[in-house]
């Protein structure tokens, strides 16, 4: 039973973890223009450094213990394995920030600087995994709700005169520097389900590769406890050990 | 070592799968049906539809250029054929060429699919034995493509007209 569930946990983090980030990698990119033509854009440049930054909050965040999952206590194939996972983190990292970020002018670059001032402060921050997780999810709503729904409902041509008087004033404020490119209402629904399976791939990621699931709620709930409870609970194990 | 074969495994999908990625973003399908296509010619499954070839060489020979391009098109969607590109190319050859002057913007269009021709046939140069033809090879066909484009003072003599299509 014990092994069933070590084959799951390990099948689940091998074969299953790396396909959600790479399908997070391969629908972070797409777009679907109004003529329902598939548009796939590779990561720009800043979205690499932004992942950089992100993985580099994962391991301090401990999100990911990295002599944990490389290193030389584990054989060839397994860090090979651990790797690639890794890298299809980086990548799917990158193309989340993809999948919520303009394509071009001025809105691309107040994005970006508003990832890469989050993702600077957060380095100086102290942080958890589940605070991390959380922390992150806010980040990719905000910029998903801006992108896909305030910003593609002011650019979408015809609507009321109201929805087009207020897209009239903002590129005028802007002083017709947004240029919005025009995408098919699917784009928002793919970068949903692309953002959505990027947050489940990470609350799937152990921390430590071949920890089982209960010990991190364990640990989680463990870490709730107040300083009375906690000498009780020491007590009660060193009590069952001898 | 533990679970190894789940290890393996893993490593082959994420490889292939990533792979698969790479591609896609690589060639840049614009629907469903260009990326089953484009799987078709890189798994090396791709076939030309024989029938509508045929019904296009059929109306090239008889000078229905147009015609013939569109039946091209159709008979090879995935422009993975480098015969086919040749003689869409030859196509746009003909119907641009002129006794007086020639059409520039199908001359271009020729250039683009006789450029498809020779990328598809990186071994050597391609050679086509069609005795309508009086070019028989893609290189062939590219220099007179890109000599009918060319401006220069030799477009003004009067001799010119003398000039036979190939």
């Amino acid at each position: 039973m014990r092994d069933d569930a070590a084959r799951r946990r390990t099948a689940s983090r091998v074969i299953l973890l790396p396909l959600v980030f790479l399908t997070v990698a391969l629908l972070g990119g797409m777009r679907v223009t109004p003529d329902r033509a598939f548009v796939f854009l590779p990561p720009p440049l800043i979205t690499l450094v932004m992942a950089a930054l992100l993985a580099s909050l994962f391991l301090r965040g401990r999100l990911v213990k990295l002599d944990a999952w490389l290193g030389s206590r584990h054989g060839v194939l397994v860090n090979v394995s651990h790797a690639l996972t890794l890298i299809a983190l980086f990548f799917a990292s990158a193309q989340a920030f993809n999948s919520v970020l303009p394509e071009q002018g001025l809105l691309h670059w107040m994005f970006a600087f508003f990832f890469l001032w989050t993702l600077w402060n957060d380095q100086f921050s102290a942080f958890d995994p589940r605070r991390l997780l959380r922390s992150l999810g806010v980040l990719f709503g905000t910029a998903f709700v801006l992108k896909h729904m305030i910003m593609a409902g002011l650019s979408a041509p015809g609507g009321s005169w109201t929805r087009r008087l207020a897209g009239m004033v903002f590129e005028g404020l802007s002083l017709g520097t947004l240029d919005v490119p025009a995408v098919a209402p699917a784009t928002g629904y793919i970068s949903f389900f692309t953002l959505a399976l990027y947050v489940i791939g990470l609350a799937l990621v152990a921390p430590t590769p071949d920890e089982p699931g209960e010990v991190r709620l364990l640990l989680h709930e463990a870490s709730r406890l107040g300083p009375t409870e906690r000498r009780a609970l020491r007590e009660a194990l060193e009590e069952e050990r001898s | 070592m533990r679970h190894a074969l789940l290890h393996a495994t893993g490593i082959t999908a994420t490889l292939v799968y990533a792979g698969a990625i790479v591609w896609v973003y690589a060639t840049q399908p614009r629907t469903f049906q260009d990326v089953t296509q484009g799987a078709r010619v890189a798994a090396g499954a791709y076939k030309v539809d024989s029938a509508r070839y045929d019904t296009a060489l059929s109306l090239f020979h008889r000078g229905a250029f147009r015609a013939a391009r569109g039946e091209w098109e159709r008979a090879d969607p995935a422009r993975a054929d480098a015969r086919t590109q040749f003689y869409i190319a030859y196509a746009f050859y003909r119907e641009g060429w002129g006794r007086l002057y020639h059409d520039d913007a199908l001359y271009g269009q020729g250039l683009q699919a006789v450029d498809r021709a020779l990328a598809l046939t990186p071994a050597g140069s391609l050679i086509v034995d069609d005795p309508d033809l009086k070019m028989h090879t893609a290189a062939e066909l590219k220099a007179e493509l890109e000599k009918g484009r060319e401006r220069s003072w030799g477009d003004l003599n009067p001799m010119r007209v003398l000039e036979e299509r190939k």
